[in-house]
């Protein structure tokens, strides 16, 4: 849809509109939205004032891309998902300037901005509880790769078949070849772990993610944690100086930590202080 | 929250949030926050099995719960449990087979002494 943007609240190229919901904030001021346009086709991002005091950010979205119907297609398409997920997290990450957000998972939708009033105020205590939650933290990514290196040559099954020797030679380079294995494997476990406890000693929450398969990290990594921290403002340079001082502190073990940050607090914002 | 105006800038760890890749916005705005019950209701359940559809993770759901490290468990290209299992399989087959040559050897030996 490439519809020119209508005015707040009017309908959106035809056939209705819905109205989104992106996140909740804990003040006012549409400014830090202004570079931030939302979902395509949709118009301007606004603020809907909700007792609380609380703010929702919502735009208006055209029913005939955004009813059941359609966005379950659209977020069938790889494409089509990956614009909706990347301009959800625009908006959000834009209303989180200068003010406390709870995000609302993607695709939020009401017929009208009273109904998303009414509903959003339903939820006031658990939003309010959330905000005490999280305010002056951010979240932080934590996540540790290991190289996956090829097997050492002349170590490979093809040449210890073809090397001379009896069969039980060729059953004892086996079982050392595993053996070496699993020690790689444990201690890089043993690292990763400690590489968390570490971080984590400067968050205030921390919860653990499935770690993304070797599609996202290719095949020359393998990632073995996938952590998301919740972690004071004032803190953030004791955790980045914890997780820097662990580089290189493992030896044999070719570890690769990244910490990414800051976000909006996604992982730590699913109810009232769990 | 200051931290979004970047109180540290975060270098040399990682992108900034904005550039971040898809798999890790989306494994954050699909199961979190608070849910509210929409007038237009996609279930979370079919976003996430499309993610799994898409590849986007190749770890099951049971090992996710598992606190993310102990994942190799189920892993047979990287699991203890299950590479010791194959090993021994392939042990096992091995024997059988030089079993199997020793007997023929010494039938031989026993044919060629009858000769």
């Amino acid at each position: 849809m490439t519809a020119p943007t209508p005015a707040a609240g009017t309908e959106v190229a035809g056939g209705g509109s819905l109205v989104c919901v992106f996140a909740v904030r804990d003040r006012p001021g549409a400014a830090a939205l202004a570079g931030t346009s939302g979902h395509a086709g949709g118009g301007p991002l606004r603020l809907l004032e909700l007792p609380g005091p609380l703010w929702a950010v919502v735009q208006d979205v055209p029913a005939a891309d955004f009813g059941e119907e359609a966005l379950r297609q659209r977020l069938a398409a790889p494409r089509d998902l990956e614009a909706c997920a990347r301009a959800h997290h625009a908006v959000v990450s834009a209303a989180a300037v200068g003010a406390c957000v709870v995000p609302l998972p993607l695709a939020t939708l009401f017929t009208d901005a009273d109904r998303a009033a009414s509903a959003l105020d339903g939820q006031r205590t658990r939003f309010l509880g959330v905000v005490d939650r999280v305010a002056g933290r951010s979240e932080w990514a934590l996540k540790v790769h290991v190289e996956t290196a090829p097997p050492p040559r002349g170590d490979s099954t093809d040449a210890a078949t073809k090397a001379p020797g009896s069969g039980l030679a060729y059953l004892d380079r086996v079982r050392d070849r595993q053996r070496d294995r699993h020690a790689r494997q444990d201690a890089a476990v043993r690292a990763a772990r400690h590489v968390f406890e570490a971080a984590a000693a400067h968050a205030a929450d921390a919860v653990h993610r499935r770690p993304h398969g070797v599609e996202i990290t290719g095949r020359d990594r393998t990632q073995i944690l996938n952590a998301a921290l919740l972690v004071d403002d004032a803190r953030v340079p004791d955790l980045v100086g914890a997780v820097r001082a662990l580089d290189g502190a493992f030896p044999g073990v070719d570890l690769r930590t990244d910490l990414s940050g800051p976000w909006v607090p996604y992982s730590f914002t699913g109810g009232a202080g769990s | 929250m200051s931290a979004l105006d970047g109180p540290f800038d975060g270098a040399p760890y990682g992108p900034p949030p904005a550039t971040a890749n898809l798999a890790d916005i989306l494994e954050r705005i699909l199961d979190k926050g608070i849910v509210i019950a929409g007038d237009i209701k996609i279930d979370l359940l079919d976003i996430e099995l499309l993610t799994i559809r898409l590849r986007l993770f190749v770890s099951s759901v049971e090992t996710a719960k598992k606190a993310g490290i102990d994942w190799w468990e189920t892993d047979p290209a990287l699991s203890t449990r299950a590479a010791e299992s194959a090993l021994a399989q392939e042990n096992r087959e091995l024997r059988d087979r030089l079993a199997q040559l020793e007997g023929r050897t010494a039938r031989r030996a026993r044919v060629r002494e009858e000769a």
